[in-house]
């Protein structure tokens, strides 16, 4: 009787309260919120909730049961809290279903739960013994709303901020990962995008924009998105999207033009890890565009003897007094070719040219110099070549003439250095060792050339002096063979 | 005054060492002439290239080095820096080759001549092992460049070695000299190249020659019963001495011309991490064997194909080697075709394999 009156009171309140016309026949939700629990004040604000599904449909139990002990009998399937692994199988037998989510007419993808656990997310933490992260640990328990939902943690703005209570978490992030940094949110909050984000624009990139959101992957994992091989599309995304950056004002070729430069060929082409991708100059959860002034900085990181050069140049000053970006005057930024002699010099193509018009002018007879230079250099090297190609082709060992030709290349990629220098005097020096060595492939080439000559002449000598000895032989057997 | 200090010293050499019945035999030594007398100078030809083998073998040895880190690099100094080292190198090649290819003609011909009848018997035996032996000098010294082709070329051979029933493991563990094909492998392949088979061959070589020299030239079974006065011959010396060193110098003639026009090549340097090279094939003389070891099936009945083909192979050895103690009427002197018809099926069946694995 007592066990019944305490029943009737939670069906009388929820009888005249609105939510309840999703839980009419939802007992559990009828108990649980006549006892003003934490989780049905919440789950009454949860997405399942509003498409019907009963605490029953997580916790097991038969919701249609008024007996507290019937509705929650391990019977009826009852699993209460579901604890470690279990929580994102649980939230998997809809999720991972086609039919179930069909069933509540949801388009949301049903490999959430494949991609999670094959994710850095979906190891098995070597603290619990569980996976690291389970469904609830960012969408919540009881209160998931949509992803579209402003009120979700992983609404795109609260995103940052639900990644940084374990990537921000020092004491956290050293039981998973300790030499992963854990101040990506500060550096986020300091981009472009995370300042965007925070002022509560949903465009910019947040963490699952690069990362993704199921499926992460350590940066290190080749398929991750963060990859340096991947990164440039990942960036390429939202930045080669016209209308999506238009409010943005920013130009959208940079992946068309970064696609053509030297960089781009060698990672995206030759699929090499160690080219720059995006993030080598723009930062990665910092992002920002560099300034005029940490252009060479930026540069400098991978070209440190360049940017020394050039530190130390006449040029310094004068560039900072003009404001130009140092290394991008000449090199541009995201089209950055491979660098040939053209640019140096006064031609057409030259870039010295487009401040040095003054014939008279210092600038102009350097950069006229070191052009002729770079260019004598060019032209003993093929000559070497062409020496060297001959002899190969008459069938001589050229090893070491095809050594001395690796020497002169490194030789012009010195001068490609020495250039940022603007001393023609240094320049000059190094130049001369190329000539030397050009002048020196080339000897070995002749060389063997002329072996090939003297081979041929020997031979012919050896054959006729043999070939006499034979005929004289002949005669003397046929003389003593006639006695 | 010459001709006197000259004889002076051949009588001091005489009567130490009893010269004169040395010249003697050779005097009296003579060699039948007949339609087939030709072949007769392929076991001159053969020893000549044994010789030059050992002349340019010596001279390659002063620079190369055999161990997995400067082989390669050795033969590179002989080729390039080396004063006519690529023409030692390239002549030792080609001479090794000639030397293979005139060691089989002479073989063939003794055996389509017969001439391993009574009392030739061990001159034969001695002749196959000294076969064997050429071909032991071809696969060791292949090696020694230390490139790719042959160190793959070595590790398929040797693993073939390996399928020997019982002895198999045993003899590839001891010819690699560890599980794989190594830098001992190289070391114990040059050892046995310039030591134990140069020592081995030599005893072989000169028991042989005794031999010869010894029962004298076999003669064609065609002349045996024609009388001693209508017979036709030529003395050793020194008719057929010159003759033999004319064809020696076209010999000469031979090799230097291919070796200018075709030296040696050295490849690339072997990489055991590297993967084999596509469509990898042994040198010629193998290739019949290789071939044959492709078209036999996988699994014939219970027996592994493989093996089949390695016991086959031993088996038509020993018969080769046992020719004149299995071919019993030669030996009296009775005509016996049956061995003309195998001859003929054994240089068909090398030709047709080697053709087939050359062109494959």
């Amino acid at each position: 009787m007592k066990k019944m009156l305490l029943l009737t009171i939670p069906i009388f309140f929820f009888y005249f309260n609105p939510t309840s016309v999703f839980a009419a026949d939802d007992q559990c939700y009828t108990c649980h919120s006549a006892l003003e629990d934490k989780e049905s004040k919440l789950f009454a604000g949860d997405i399942h909730f509003k498409k019907g599904i009963s605490c029953s449909g997580c916790h097991g139990g038969d919701k249609s049961s008024e007996d507290n002990e019937v509705a929650m009998s391990k019977a009826k399937g009852f699993i209460g809290v579901p604890k470690g692994d279990k929580i994102t199988e649980v939230c998997a037998k809809c999720h991972a279903s086609e039919k179930m989510m069909k069933s509540f007419g949801s388009k949301l993808p049903i490999n959430q739960y494949d991609n999670l656990i094959n994710s850095a997310h979906g190891k098995s933490s070597t603290v619990s013994g569980t996976r690291i992260v389970q469904c609830t640990t960012c969408h919540t328990a009881h209160g998931i709303k949509s992803v579209k939902d402003p009120l979700s943690p992983v609404y795109a703005t609260n995103i940052p901020k639900t990644c940084s209570k374990c990537h921000g978490d020092a004491a956290y992030m050293r039981n998973y990962n300790p030499s992963l940094a854990i101040d990506q949110y500060t550096k986020y909050l300091t981009s472009v995008h995370g300042m965007l984000n925070s002022k509560g624009d949903p465009k910019p990139a947040q963490c699952a924009s690069c990362h993704g959101s199921h499926d992460i992957k350590p940066v290190k994992d080749i398929k991750s998105k963060v990859y340096p091989v991947n990164l440039p599309y990942t960036c390429s995304n939202c930045h080669s999207n016209k209308e999506y950056m238009a409010q943005y004002k920013i130009p959208t070729d940079q992946f068309e033009k970064y696609a053509r430069s030297v960089h781009g060929k060698a990672l995206l082409e030759k699929n090499d890890p160690g080219a720059p991708a995006c993030n080598s100059c723009h930062g990665n959860h910092g992002a920002a565009p560099p300034g005029v002034e940490s252009i060479s900085q930026v540069c400098g990181t991978c070209h440190a003897l360049n940017a020394e050069l050039f530190s130390g140049s006449p040029h310094k000053a004068a560039f900072e007094k003009k404001g130009y970006p140092e290394c991008e005057t000449c090199h541009s930024n995201h089209e950055i070719v491979t660098a040939t002699n053209k640019l140096l010099g006064v031609g057409k193509d030259a870039v010295c040219i487009r401040c040095h018009e003054d014939k008279s002018s210092n600038g102009y007879k350097s950069a006229s110099m070191m052009r002729s230079l770079i260019d004598s250099l060019d032209n003993t090297k093929q000559s070497a070549i062409v020496l060297i190609n001959e002899a190969e082709q008459k069938g001589m060992d050229v090893t070491e003439a095809k050594f001395k030709l690796r020497d002169i290349n490194q030789v012009k990629l010195e001068t490609r250095t020495q250039v940022h220098s603007f001393d023609p005097k240094k320049f000059k020096d190094i130049v001369d060792k190329g000539l030397v060595i050009s002048a020196d492939a080339s000897a070995d080439a002749n060389h063997a050339i002329h072996e090939y000559y003297f081979r041929r002449v020997g031979l012919c000598v050896s054959f006729f002096l043999i070939s006499l000895l034979v005929f004289g032989l002949y005669l003397y057997l046929r003389k003593i063979e006639k006695k | 005054m010459v001709k006197k200090y000259f004889t002076k010293t051949y009588e001091w050499l005489d009567e130490r060492l009893d010269l004169t019945s040395l010249s003697h035999f050779i005097e009296k030594k003579y060699v039948p002439v007949h339609a087939h007398s030709i072949w007769y100078y392929f076991g001159g030809v053969s020893l000549f290239f044994f010789l030059i083998q050992v002349l340019t073998g010596i001279l390659l040895l002063f620079y190369y080095k055999g161990s997995a880190d400067l082989a390669f690099e050795s033969i590179q100094f002989i080729m390039s820096k080396v004063e006519f080292g690529w023409l030692i190198r390239s002549i030792h090649a080609w001479a090794a080759n000639l030397f293979i290819l005139s060691v089989f003609i002479h073989m063939f011909s003794v055996f389509f001549e017969k001439s391993y009848r009574k009392p030739r018997e061990l001159t034969w035996v001695t002749g196959v092992f000294l076969f064997f032996m050429t071909l032991a000098f071809g696969f060791s010294g292949y090696l020694l460049p230390w490139n790719k082709l042959a160190f793959f070329a070595t590790k398929v051979g040797t693993d073939i070695a390996g399928n020997i029933p019982i002895v198999g493991n045993i003899m590839k563990g001891f010819l690699r000299g560890g599980d794989d094909v190594t830098g001992a492998t190289l070391s114990r392949f040059f050892g046995f190249h310039v030591a134990l088979f140069p020592g081995i061959f030599t005893i072989l070589l000169v028991i042989h020659l005794i031999m010869v020299q010894r029962q004298g030239m076999s003669e064609p079974m065609e002349t045996e019963g024609t009388p001693e006065t209508e017979k036709k011959s030529m003395p050793f010396f020194p008719n057929f001495m010159l003759r033999d060193l004319l064809l020696w110098l076209i010999v000469l003639n031979v090799l230097a011309i291919l070796a200018v026009f075709f030296p040696a090549d050295l490849g690339e340097k072997a990489d055991p991490f590297s993967s084999a090279p596509a469509g990898i094939k042994p040198e010629w003389y193998f290739l019949f064997m290789f071939q044959t070891l492709k078209y036999i099936p996988a699994k014939i009945f219970i027996m592994d194909g493989e093996l089949l083909g390695i016991l086959l192979f031993g088996f038509a050895g020993l018969l080769w080697v046992l020719v004149p103690f299995w071919d019993t009427q030669s030996s009296k002197g009775l005509r016996n075709r049956k061995i003309n018809y195998i001859g003929l099926f054994a240089v068909g069946f090398i030709i047709v394999l080697t053709i087939l694995g050359w062109v494959s």
